[in-house]
């Protein structure tokens, strides 16, 4: 026992010299699952499900062109990513340098339920948020947290035929930043980000409509106001701020009662959508007493 | 340029392009397992976009027969005015056939028809269904043909209806709907405007020639195509199917 245990940490130690130089974020793997997130019994989405069926608009409108598009040479490591606004403590570092400085990471297993009605189920790797906005100390005049995505024309073709406004940006109250569930994640399926997820580091809200998180992050904004998002800019009618799943509130072009998960089959039908995503104990209440309705 | 006329002419060649065209997107990929992650979505947008263009394509037969009553390879491709009509109407059941599979049966189908959305392109296709089911020499007969061009002219709203349902079938995207809008938008206008350059004498002479050829067209019912030729011979012939 002990010297296998001796030879997995001399392995350990081999390998985190041997790619030292290149990526802190692959060297904080393996990493192990945080009991409380294991969602026993639901079945995962195949990984080469969860990186061939993409939507990042940056990389293309289909799903399978981000796989191709953002894999033909556009660089993801040695990113920084800017910690700003209101806050006591901003910054600027490298990726890598922001994991160590949270004290590494760890595995979850997170429902993913699109807006366009169909869902995966995905062990992410990364850190809570909170540990970020911990390290931030956000004034008391922040109330709201601003994500933005990276801007790169000259590598991102979408971007230079901009059809949306670029860069992506996405926002939170800072109470549902500060949620136990809200996550940064670097890794997938126990490997650092692939391009196509949003790599090096992505926003992922389980309990919200997927377009609210936000991918490859460039910079972290603590605000006062309500953020302009980019989906709410450009349908305010169809894509709400709040963005919270419920089976209750429908998209005006589709029923968000069920969905398809991805990796059925041709006659697997649809499933039932839980609100919030199944994580109704865990964040209903941040929205007490509010109207779901118009807040959507 | 013979032989593209002749190509574009042939039935053969235009089956094979309409039946493969379909074989190769929608067939091949289900036993190649080349959908990707969502399979049952990709049948669903491909049979929605072949049955789009496909409708675009017919639609835009009467125009350039119109604006260029010389080309022999206009002519030629009219022969199929029927085949791709009816064919879009096809593929929009097929689109139709996979939207009820991929919400699953009934109570899915039940809760998509709460949406406007989905109503734009059940009227379309319904449209379609209809002119797909009078595109035979008995319905003409039995209609009369002022009649018929009437109700298949319905093919307008038809397409009205289905490249909005298109449109905002998109996230705030709508590269294939505008692919289709304007340049047909571009060959009605230029269809309209030339008709309407034409001097009122020959208008008179062009009714005439309407009723004269559609008699002609229901007593003799003949086929398609041969329709078209004896048309074509006639000096304002080819304006008879502009509509």
């Amino acid at each position: 026992m002990r010297r296998r245990e001796f030879l997995r940490l001399l392995g350990f130690g081999v390998a985190v010299t041997a790619v030292l130089p290149a990526s802190l974020a692959a060297a904080s793997f393996p990493d192990s699952i945080n009991p409380e997130y294991k969602l026993n019994g639901v079945k995962l989405t195949p990984e080469d499900l969860v990186t061939s069926y993409n939507n990042f608009y940056e990389w293309g409108t289909s799903k399978d062109q981000p796989k191709d598009q953002a894999n033909r040479g556009w660089k993801t490591e040695s990113w920084t990513i800017e910690i700003a606004g209101l806050c006591a403590s901003p910054r600027k570092l490298l990726v890598d340098e922001l994991i160590q400085l949270v004290g590494g990471i760890e595995r979850r297993n997170y429902r993913h339920r699109c807006v366009e009605a169909w869902s995966m189920v995905i062990p992410w790797d990364g850190f809570p948020l909170k540990k970020l906005i911990d390290l931030a100390q956000p004034t008391s005049e922040a109330k709201f947290v601003k994500f933005i995505s990276f801007l790169d024309p000259a590598n991102c073709p979408a971007q230079r035929a901009n059809e949306l406004p670029w860069p992506y940006t996405e926002g939170l109250t800072l109470a549902e930043a500060s949620n136990e569930l809200a996550f940064l994640a670097t890794g997938l399926y126990g490997k650092p980000l692939r391009n196509q997820n949003g790599a090096p580091i992505r926003l992922v809200v389980p309990w919200k409509y997927g377009y609210k998180s936000a991918k490859s992050l460039v910079k972290i904004e603590f605000v006062a106001e309500q953020p302009p998002t980019t989906w709410n800019v450009i349908l305010p009618n169809e894509y709400g701020f709040y963005a919270n799943v419920n089976p209750n509130v429908d998209h005006p072009r589709w029923s968000q009662k069920s969905e398809r998960v991805i990796g059925g089959g041709f006659f697997s039908g649809k499933q039932p959508t839980l609100m919030f995503n199944g994580y109704e104990k865990q964040v209903s209440h941040l929205y007490a007493g509010m109207d779901l309705r118009k807040n959507f | 340029m013979k032989i593209l006329t002749r190509i574009a002419g042939s039935r053969l060649a235009a089956l094979s392009l309409i039946v493969g065209g379909g074989i190769y997107t929608l067939v091949i990929p289900v036993f190649a397992g080349t959908l990707g992650a969502n399979p049952l979505e990709a049948l669903l947008h491909r049979s929605g976009e072949i049955a789009i263009w496909t409708l675009g394509a017919v639609l835009s037969l009467t125009p350039l027969r119109v604006l260029f009553p010389g080309a022999q390879i206009v002519a030629a491709l009219n022969r199929h005015r029927r085949a791709i009509g009816v064919s879009a109407c096809v593929y929009g059941l097929l689109h139709f056939t996979a939207h009820v599979l991929y919400e699953g049966g009934w109570e899915g189908l039940q809760r998509s028809l709460s949406k406007p959305f989905i109503w734009y392109g059940l009227v379309g296709l319904s449209i379609l269904v209809i002119l797909a089911a009078t595109s035979n020499q008995f319905s003409i007969r039995k209609l009369g043909g002022r009649n018929w061009k009437g109700l298949h002219r319905l093919a307008y709203i038809a397409a009205a209806l289905l490249i909005y349902h298109q449109a905002i079938a998109g996230k705030g995207h709508w590269q294939i709907a505008r692919w289709l809008l304007f340049p047909l938008a571009a060959l009605q206008v230029a269809r309209v405007t030339k008709m309407l350059l034409r001097k009122p004498v020959r208008i008179s002479a062009f009714n005439q020639n309407v009723r004269h050829v559609a008699k002609k067209t229901i007593t003799t019912t003949v086929s398609s195509d041969t329709s078209m030729r004896a048309m074509n011979n006639t000096p304002q012939g080819n304006r008879v199917n502009a509509c």
